[in-house]
């Protein structure tokens, strides 16, 4: 029985130490801190903030919460770091596909990322996307 | 009168050496079970220094010998071994017949996967499953890939084998389960994975699958898992083995599927044979395939063959050394998108569907050394080629070629402690259009410690240490960790847990493939790194003796864990090399995830009157879940392409000349796939009708194959298999329908 104890004790503690938190990175500390606001929002390299562009929806805040969630201007969803934290994924269900996104830039006071998504109408047709946020 | 002493003394002793050196005596008998009287077949007959010979069909054995005195030791797996000792007066036959007694047969089976070394499975500290060869020829089974789908808690999702959930569905690259044979791994070093169609099933003594992270022994690749094909020995008796068998498919539940006149067929046939000449061991195999498909531009053309050379050293006992080789050509044609799912989702789509020959060489010089119960030299080598050649697609074709070698030492430092350690390093260069030219070099070293520090408790620890480089360019350096333990808590209970690291480095395929097929492009992802994780489970196995029947009984209960795991993921992307962005598929390390479950399997086999029978089976639960590394915590999105339950059984059973075989396989719905297949613009747009199939086909399903034999002599027997019986309609990954009920008929012999 006290074999069966010591088997049951290590296995439990192999567990509990595998199933530690990963450390924040310093870019997950930049990134979840604060509350983002869209500073421009370019598609095709024009603005595309205004009524009717397709970027309209993500004016306003974004906040990158620790747990993977987050808002993105009317859009809720999730995102993640991608290929050593150099790329963003937002998956909402309100768009056709994930945006994953280039990280441009990512300091304390600004966050800027690019990336491609396809037209509503076309969806073969990419828009080459520009957005910049600074911190709130 | 000294002078005639002599003499005589010299014709004497002379008479005594020419009797030594001509065959003394012949002993000659059956072996048999001792509770049921039946012959036993297979029974290893061992006696002086490395000879020995097996006990045929009808449980006889003959042994020539130029000894005057032979211990002999009569050893056959689940049964205690018997040893008697022989004089032989003069030139004699003597006849010995053995009954043997049964032990609790399953869980003194022995294999050599879990550490590298022979033990039996019921000391090992992690799970693993043994699928004998018998139930290849049970069921009709001739591709690798299904035989290892039918074993419970394992799915291979159009060739992607995942085990308890450890895996998903990445379009068949990247395999988290590593295949081996005899111990040497077989993915290609291209796409990193599984030619099913290539893995030998001839000469096979068994299949060992380990059911969780095993890289420390085995280094990247056996993150999930591996499934060794062990070959056979030869014995002092040769045997040969054959079967011919033809099929056709039946029609499809679904009647506006049907898109063939006349029925749709398949043929194979398979020659073995295994025999040792004095003391070099040969074994022979081979395998043609010819299959219609049932769906069209989905069939295949296949031929394998397998040689195996071993040689015992006569002159430095323990040695040994060979050479395996395995080789096979294939024509055939990938199934990838369905026209439509009204009526065309067993017809290809054409714009997606590219010829592939393929061929494949694997070579395998060895050497070892041992002295059984203090130490074993190994050195082991392979040479692997794979060529895909397209000729409808000249730029998706490509060469890959590898040489793998590996040092390992077994040592028993002492009575209590055993040494396993090793160095690996695995060479590989690609040629390809559609990967692009690489070369890689992965090197490892390893050392595992099994100490016994109480009679019944057994402790294994494990390090490895890994270094990749592709072109020139190193991935981190790699320190994995392993543990395990076993307490044997009674004569037939024995209590294990383990802990492993895994880790996996990304395939060349998944880091540079670059292609089109009809509505899916592939997009290259460099900057892909390392998938990682671990697998942890506490488990019971119990031998059970319920009157004649006898057998197993194995619960477990399993957590794992990965970070960063590969994924194809679809989105719209820039190319890294032409700039130009395209909405494809690209690996991803997108996927955090935790696998909870729990496992029982079960064994028995005996008389139930004058019917031998075996009944075996197993279910499993997993809850595969998306977690975040931060926070910790479970996300409650289940991971993709897994499903909650699934559960198989088996009667098999004999009776004079006939056999049968019965089994029901049970799976739950697949809890989730990529998004994208179900929107009504992308979904449609790669398979037309597939979002509301979906939602209307994804549920649970149960299959059931049925086989029946009868033996026409000693040596032939014919078989008729249904599988499928119910004609269940039922799909793997999206797009993937698999086959209705079909039909085999097989004609087999052994002699």
């Amino acid at each position: 029985m006290k074999n069966l104890a010591l088997l049951l004790i290590i296995s439990g503690c192999f567990i509990v130490f595998a199933c530690n938190k990963a450390d924040k990175s310093e870019r997950f500390k930049l990134l979840t801190g604060p509350i983002w606001t869209t500073d421009s929002l370019l598609a095709n390299g024009t603005d595309a903030s205004g009524t009717g562009g397709v970027l309209v929806k993500f004016k306003g805040d974004a906040k990158f919460k620790e747990d993977g969630s987050g808002y993105f201007g009317i859009y809720t969803g999730t995102w993640r770091f991608n290929v050593d934290e150099t790329e963003i994924t937002i998956v909402t269900d309100s768009l056709i596909l994930p945006i994953i996104s280039d990280i441009v830039e990512l300091t304390s006071s600004s966050f800027k990322i690019t990336t491609v998504v396809p037209d509503k109408v076309n969806p073969l047709q990419p828009i080459n996307i520009r957005m910049t946020f600074k911190a709130r | 009168m000294i002078h005639y002493i002599l003499t005589s003394l010299c014709v004497l002793l002379l008479s005594f050496g020419l009797k030594a050196a001509d065959p003394n005596g012949i002993i000659k008998g059956k072996v048999f079970d001792k509770t049921t009287q039946e012959p036993l077949a297979g029974v290893y007959v061992v006696y002086g220094k490395n000879l020995g010979t097996t006990t045929d069909q009808d449980g006889s054995y003959i042994i020539k010998t130029t000894e005057g005195k032979l211990k002999i030791t009569f050893q056959f797996i689940g049964y205690e071994s018997v040893t008697k000792d022989i004089v032989f007066k003069e030139v004699e036959t003597i006849e010995l017949n053995i009954g043997l007694e049964m032990k609790v047969r399953e869980i003194d089976q022995i294999v050599i996967s879990a550490n590298k070394n022979e033990q039996k499975v019921a000391e090992l500290t992690v799970s693993m499953d043994i699928i004998k060869t018998a139930f290849l020829s049970d069921n009709h089974i001739t591709d690798a890939q299904e035989l290892i789908n039918k074993t419970p808690g394992i799915e291979v999702m159009d060739g992607q084998a995942s085990i308890r959930g450890g895996s998903g569905f990445s379009y068949g690259v990247g395999s988290r389960v590593l295949a081996l044979i005899d111990g040497l791994p077989v993915l290609s070093a291209d796409a990193g994975n599984i030619k099913w169609q290539f893995l030998p099933l001839e000469n096979l003594s068994q299949i060992e699958i380990i059911k969780g992270a095993s890289s420390v022994l085995y280094g990247s690749s056996a993150l999930n898992g591996i499934i060794n094909f062990r070959t056979a020995d030869a014995s002092n008796i040769p045997v040969t083995q054959f079967f011919a068998e033809t099929g056709i498919f039946g029609k499809p539940k679904n009647r506006n599927w049907i898109w063939w006149n006349t029925p749709r067929v398949f043929t194979s046939a398979s020659f073995s044979h295994l025999q040792k000449i004095g003391r070099t061991d040969i074994g022979i195999g081979s395998n043609l395939l010819i299959d219609e498909g049932y769906r069209r531009l989905n069939g295949e053309k296949l031929a394998r063959v397998s040689l195996r050379l071993k040689h015992f050293n006569s002159k430095v006992e323990g040695l040994s050394y060979g050479l395996n080789l395995n080789a096979g050509y294939t024509i055939k044609r990938d199934f990838v998108l369905w026209e439509n799912a009204d009526s065309g989702a067993l017809k290809q789509n054409e714009s997606a569907t590219i010829k592939l020959h393929g061929d494949f060489l694997a070579i395998n010089p060895y050497i070892s050394l041992k002295k059984s119960d203090r130490y074993r030299h190994d050195l082991r080598m392979q040479i692997q080629s794979s060529r895909n050649r397209f000729p409808e697609s000249e730029k998706n074709n490509s060469d890959a070629v590898s040489a793998f070698s590996e040092y390992q030492l077994w040592y028993r430092l002492f009575e209590f402690l055993d040494l396993t350690a090793g160095a690996s390093e695995n060479y590989s260069h690609v040629t390809s259009n559609f990967f692009g030219d690489h070369t890689g070099l992965n090197v490892a070293g390893f050392a595992q410690f099994e100490i016994r520090p109480l009679n019944r408790l057994k402790a294994v620890a494990g390090l490895r240490i890994e270094n990749n480089s592709l072109d020139r360019k190193n991935d981190k350096v790699i320190p994995i960790f392993r543990a395990g333990l076993n307490w044997q808590a009674a004569d037939y209970t024995f209590i294990r847990a383990s802990f492993g690291q895994g880790y996996r480095y990304p395939s060349i395929a998944e880091k540079y493939a670059a292609t089109t097929l009809g509505s899916v492009t592939i997009i290259p992802s460099p900057g892909i790194q390392p998938e990682s994780g671990w697998s942890s489970e506490a488990g019971i196995k119990q031998g059970i003796l319920l009157g004649k029947m006898r057998g197993q009984a194995d619960f477990s209960l399993f957590m794992s864990q990965n970070k960063n795991m590969i994924e194809y993921f679809l989105a719209m992307y820039t190319d890294p090399d032409t700039g130009i962005p395209s909405t494809g598929f690209k690996a991803t390390n997108i996927e955090q995830s935790r696998v909870y479950g729990g496992e029982m399997e079960f064994m028995m086999n005996g008389s139930i009157g004058n019917i031998n029978t075996t009944i075996s089976g197993g279910y499993t639960f997993i809850y595969p879940v998306e977690f975040n590394k931060v926070t910790n915590k479970n996300t409650g999105t289940y991971l993709k392409y897994r499903r909650k339950h699934s559960g198989k059984i088996s009667l098999n059973g004999s009776w004079k000349k006939f056999e049968s075989d019965l089994s029901l396989y049970a799976k739950s719905k697949i809890l989730r796939i990529d998004d994208f297949f179900l929107s009504e613009v992308i979904g449609e747009a790669i398979l037309p009708g597939f979002p509301g199939y979906w939602q209307k086909n994804n549920t649970a399903y149960y299959l059931i194959d049925g086989t029946i034999g009868y033996k026409l002599n000693s040596m032939l027997s014919l078989s008729f298999a249904v599988k499928n019986i119910t004609n269940t309609e039922y799909m793997g990954r999206p797009g993937d329908i698999q086959p209705q009920r079909n039909f085999s008929l097989r004609l087999s012999g052994k002699f």
